[in-house]
């Protein structure tokens, strides 16, 4: 059987002329075999590519199914020569087949490339990669430079792309990539031999696979293979094929298949020799254009279509600077002895006749002809992954499928019941919406991004960003691991993260989030991980933390038509522990004073809130054993102190009282103001309000040393630059008052400017020396 | 054309002569009508090659590409704009293409605030025309009226120096193709290969803004000033070099090392940061162009000739940087200042000995 000859069509993977030429070479040949360069266990996908309603570009997804997932990705456009033998084969009842490695191989094979052995071998052969690719990079450059073009994608394309004959189509190609494969061996070897061991498995294993279509009695010259014109000239049958033995050897894992929708976008974005596309909206119209037999058409369409889009914009451009164009283009193509314009050509025209020579000008434009947004389709029974299914039966189901394109759209929910609508489903249309939006955030798929909503207190109002793209997809295939719909995939996700969960605020976050996914279960387990949590939670910030969580959820939980009053015995318990440790957790530094307030502040809104829930007694009981303890921190009694004020829990005598107790001589400059700074963090209109408060601070201030009086000057200072300006002239006009200049003369003499003197003492006070502090 | 050699410049196609000979001579392409040679023999006549043994010398060195497109325009019917900030070698490029493609670049409209619709048309011999009435021997053809004739191309300079209504004149004849005489009752209509070659300041925008419908009938190509520091010190010894000759300057060319230190202070000055993208750098008011780079460079030959010692030192070169360099009193002696304390200073060694000279001449 050796030296047996089948016919081998090498070709660019994405090649409109590829694709024509081959189709035609099909029919001459009338091949009873058509086998494919594609991982040969996607046999049973061939067929549902081409079934009816599929809407290239599409792609073939094999991931690994355990954790970390790996994956690989065939993109196939409609001018993919490899789909156009498939719609070929089919239609003629041809046996059509992959001859590539089977994935599990593949992907273990390429595990192992990429682990490399240890850090500084792979950093070694990376750094080699990166030369040989650079080095293969300068050829191609090289080549395009001699070929007179202005690069190598120009030169491909005006050289293979504009080929006349399917036969020389095919020669010029095979002569170019076994040549070009000869001159790049001795370096590949040398610089990435993992690659080229790669390349001779498969290559082998093709081989091996042609091998066995021969034996099951196919005739050589009635198979053609197509393949990436790299591996044409390897696939002579006389070289060794792939032994059962060999073949056993292959490491291997366990890995699925399914198909996925595609984006132009994604295409343009892939690099190097035979992925590499950059326009392939443009190569589509190519298509077309080859497909109706008039190629010298594609020009014209190319320059009006970019013309429409240009008035679309506002932009006018005139038909004759159309033709302009046209011809200018195909005056450029003349200058190389061309015989159409090349890309390169029509985009060179257009920004000269069509954008009056700024690019700026028809970017847009051209990045949409060029590129486009178009994304391929796959009709419903085509094989995917469940939870794939399953995402699209839901975004059917909520009437998302138009948001399901390239281009990001914005999307504004109200979560509240729609009353003008009949059912049921339409009237919490958009609840639904965010459930199954929030759900996706959960898996990390990409598909819909979370914006902050400009009216904050709207708890009803939601805005979402989405645009779907092929990691979008992928990401969904891979949450096919968690499960098989959306919502138990999300659920298992919760689970994954509350099995972790250490500390309460996580877990009270997780509530939350199951709440917003409408997760029943995911929340009651959540509840109870908190419930664990909070009998050993000993931090008083987190208690308050978490409490806020759920009483946010009790309160606005009916919106999300969720039962929350489960969630209310342990919001009592939470507050109830967080009160109790108050006055032990308040024994802290002036660093974690801060946090402390803002978790002092939620406790409080939860307790005016809920106050018929939660022991509201017993707080305000702590809070003032807080304001009155002197061991404590300062700033926090302070601030304590001011909650009990602005609920008027304390008299004026009191007041006075406890602020001249606070600010007496003895007491440290440093805490006196610090108490005092801590008073003003909450509302300053009841200080304001309060003149004997001023007329206490002003005796404490006036009976002060030097020495603390410059300490607490610095403590005042930092109060005081918390105050808004119209606050600060209100207390300069109080002590103004109490001076007795009365509040215009004081302002009059604020507004003059600083005397020398004064400048003098302001300065001093900055080299004031604070020793310990 | 055997006029004496002895004139300070020769025109692009007498200066190339030998160069245009021996394209045509090996020309094989198709010639368009009216061509001297085929495009593919004009765009290496600009961007340099070989010729039946004869060396041709790149006249345009930079972007390739934008000269292919200079040529594709003038295949189609369109006019070509040449527009770019001064010293891009718009009027250069423009000369040379002429010169290239229809032999005679000496067909030139110069724009300028004085530039009436006669210098674009005709205008009379007004004895003549006093004497015999209107007569074709009392005309007198405008360039572009001969470039019409000839099938030929027109030069026009400035284009956007002329007053709007003059450039409008210009609209009827790159779309109609002709000029009327109702003088003479009769019309000229253009030969086949006529073009005009336009060339416009991005400067000069603001003085008179071209009409839409007048950019309707050109092609714009944007000139964009040098890409890379090595391309611009290349532009700048050819054409010092060829300068020096053809004013018989008596001083050696400056070496590459003088060459490279004013293309370094002129880029610099001209992106306002260094070349390393460190350090921002105050731009001039003034223009600080590849041209003005040259001219500095052959005016610190001449004053080395003249009054050194024929070799060019830094005094000389500090001399003409001041002068390119400080055109708006006060304002760009600080920023040239600045750029000395702040930059040039720092240099090390080799910029020492010209860090001084400046230094001595900015006070």
């Amino acid at each position: 059987m050796n030296g047996e000859r089948v016919r081998v069509f090498g070709v660019r993977h994405l090649s409109p002329a590829g694709a024509y030429h081959l189709r035609a070479y099909l029919d001459k040949v009338k091949p009873t075999a058509v086998l494919v360069e594609g991982p040969s266990d996607a046999n049973a996908f061939i067929g549902q590519l081409t079934a009816h309603g599929v809407k290239p570009p599409v792609a073939l997804l094999a991931y690994t199914d355990r954790l970390p997932v790996r994956t690989l990705l065939f993109p196939l456009a409609a001018y993919s020569p490899e789909y156009q033998a498939f719609v070929w084969a089919n239609k003629r009842g041809a046996l059509c087949e992959f001859i590539d490695l089977p994935t599990d191989r593949a992907l273990a094979l390429l595990e192992l490339r990429e682990s490399g052995g240890e850090d500084d071998a792979a950093e070694e052969a990376g750094e080699k990669r990166r030369t040989y690719a650079g080095w293969q990079h300068s050829l191609y450059e090289r080549i395009a430079e001699l070929a007179d073009e202005p690069d190598y994608e120009a030169y491909w394309e005006r050289h293979y792309e504009h080929a006349g004959s399917q036969e020389a189509y095919r020669q010029a190609i095979h002569a170019f990539s076994g040549s070009m494969r000869e001159l790049t061996e001795a370096e590949e070897r040398a610089f990435v031999p993992q690659e080229i061991a790669y390349n001779g498995l498969r290559e082998a294993y093709m081989r091996r696979r042609i091998r066995e279509t021969l034996a099951a009695g196919h005739e050589p010259d009635r198979i053609v293979v197509v393949t990436g014109a790299h591996h044409a000239s390897a696939l002579d049958l006389s070289l060794p094929a792939m032994t059962d033995a060999e073949f056993g050897k292959l490491p291997s894992v366990s890995t699925s298949l399914t198909l996925m929708p595609y984006t132009y976008y994604k295409l343009s974005s892939h690099s190097g020799y035979g992925a590499g596309n950059q326009a392939p909206a443009y190569y589509q119209l190519f298509w077309e254009c080859l497909n109706a037999g008039k190629p010298e058409r594609l020009p014209t369409i190319y320059m009006t279509r970019l013309a429409t889009l240009l008035r679309e914009s506002g932009t006018y451009r005139s038909t004759a600077s159309v033709i302009e164009a046209v011809r200018m283009a195909e005056a450029l193509a003349s200058l190389k002895g061309g015989s159409r314009p090349t890309w390169k050509d029509l985009r060179d025209a257009a920004v000269v006749c069509l954008g009056n020579g700024d690019y700026a000008v028809v970017a847009e434009a051209l990045a949409r002809i060029d590129v486009g947004t178009a994304i391929g389709k796959l009709p419903e029974g085509v094989s995917q992954t469940p939870i794939q299914n399953d995402l699209n039966r839901e975004l059917k189901r909520l009437k998302l499928e138009k948001y399901k394109t390239a281009v990001a759209q914005d999307l504004e929910l109200d979560l509240r019941e729609n009353r003008r609508v009949k059912s049921e489903d339409a009237a919490y249309l958009d609840l639904n919406r965010s459930v199954l939006l929030h759900r996706l955030a959960v898996l990390g798929i990409g598909f819909a991004r979370k914006q902050a909503v400009r009216q904050e207190s709207a708890s009803w109002a939601e805005r979402w960003v989405l645009q779907w793209s092929p990691e979008a997809e992928i990401q969904t295939v891979e949450s096919t691991l968690k499960g098989e719909t959306i919502q138990i995939a999300a659920a298992y996700v919760i689970h994954e993260r509350l099995q972790q969960c250490e500390n309460l605020a996580e877990a009270a976050k997780l509530i939350r989030v199951s709440c917003e996914c409408r997760l029943v279960e995911a929340m009651t387990e959540a509840t109870r991980t908190l419930q664990e949590l909070a009998v050993e939670a000993g931090s008083f910030e987190q208690i308050a933390g978490a409490a806020s969580e759920l009483s946010a959820l009790v309160r606005y939980g009916s919106i999300r038509r969720l039962e929350t009053e489960a969630l209310v015995p342990l919001l009592k318990q939470l507050f109830l522990r967080g009160a109790l440790l108050l006055v032990d957790a308040a024994n802290c530094n002036d660093d974690a004073a801060r946090g402390m307030a803002a978790a002092i502040q939620q406790m409080h809104a939860i307790a005016q809130e809920h106050h018929e829930e939660v022991d509201e007694a017993l707080w305000r009981a702590k809070l003032r054993e807080l304001a009155m303890r002197d061991d404590r921190n300062a700033k926090l009694s302070g601030f304590a102190f001011a909650i009990l004020l602005e609920r008027d829990e304390v008299s004026a005598d009191e007041c006075s009282q406890e602020v001249s107790r606070r600010l007496s001589p003895g007491v440290p400059a440093d805490l006196g103001a610090g108490w005092f700074e801590g008073l003003s963090m909450r509302n300053r209109y009841a200080l304001l309000s309060r003149a004997a408060l001023w007329e206490q601070l002003d005796l404490y201030v006036q009976s002060l040393e030097d020495e603390p009086f410059y300490r607490s000057l610095v403590f005042l200072r930092r109060a005081f630059a918390e105050f808004e300006p119209r606050e600060r002239a209100s207390v300069t006009e109080l002590l103004g008052d109490l001076w007795g200049a009365g509040a215009e003369q004081t302002s009059e003499e604020l507004l003059q400017p600083l005397g020398e003197e004064e400048k003098k003492k302001l300065d001093e006070l900055n080299e004031f020396d604070f020793g310990d502090l | 054309m055997d006029q004496a050699t002895n004139v300070l410049r020769l025109s692009s196609e007498r200066l190339y002569a030998r160069e245009l000979e021996a394209l045509a001579a090996v020309d094989q392409g198709a010639k368009p009508p009216g061509w001297r040679l085929s495009p593919r023999a004009a765009l290496t006549f600009i961007t340099g090659g070989e010729a039946g043994g004869v060396p041709i010398r790149p006249k345009y060195i930079g972007n390739k590409r934008l000269v292919e497109m200079a040529i594709a325009t003038l295949l189609t019917d369109r006019a070509l704009l040449l527009i770019g900030e001064p010293g891009t070698a718009k009027s250069w490029l423009s000369e040379n293409l002429t010169a290239a493609i229809h032999g005679d670049s000496s067909k030139v409209i110069q724009g300028t605030a004085g530039t009436s619709e006669e210098h674009i048309r005709y205008s009379w011999n007004y004895a003549l025309l006093l004497a015999q009435g209107p007569s074709d021997q009392a005309l007198i053809k405008s360039p572009i009226y001969r470039a019409m004739e000839e099938g030929g191309i027109a030069r026009f300079e400035e284009i956007s120096r002329c007053a709007s209504e003059v450039q409008d004149a210009l609209i009827s004849i790159l779309s109609e193709k002709t000029i009327s005489i109702p003088e003479l009752g009769r019309e000229l209509s253009a030969a086949k290969g006529f073009s005009v070659i336009a060339t416009a300041n991005t400067r000069d925008r603001g003085v008179n803004e071209m009409s839409a419908a007048l950019k309707r009938r050109f092609n714009i190509i944007v000139l964009p000033a040098p890409a890379s520091i090595d391309t611009e010190v290349d532009i700048v010894n050819r054409r010092v070099a060829e300068i020096a000759s053809s004013y018989e300057l008596q001083a050696a060319l400056p070496d590459e090392e003088a060459v490279r230190k004013v293309v370094t202070i002129f880029r610099e000055l001209r992106g306002g940061a260094t070349l390393d993208n460190k350090e921002k750098v105050k731009p001039p008011s003034g223009v600080i162009s590849t041209a003005e780079a040259i001219s500095l460079l052959t005016g610190s030959m001449a004053l080395a000739a003249s009054f050194g010692t024929g070799e060019i030192a830094d005094e000389d070169i500090a001399a003409c940087l001041q002068g390119a360099i400080v055109k708006d009193e006060e304002k760009d002696r600080l920023v040239w200042k600045e750029y000395l304390d702040n930059v040039m200073k720092k240099r090390g060694s080799e910029w020492r000995s010209l860090y001084n000279a400046c230094k001595e001449l900015n006070g």
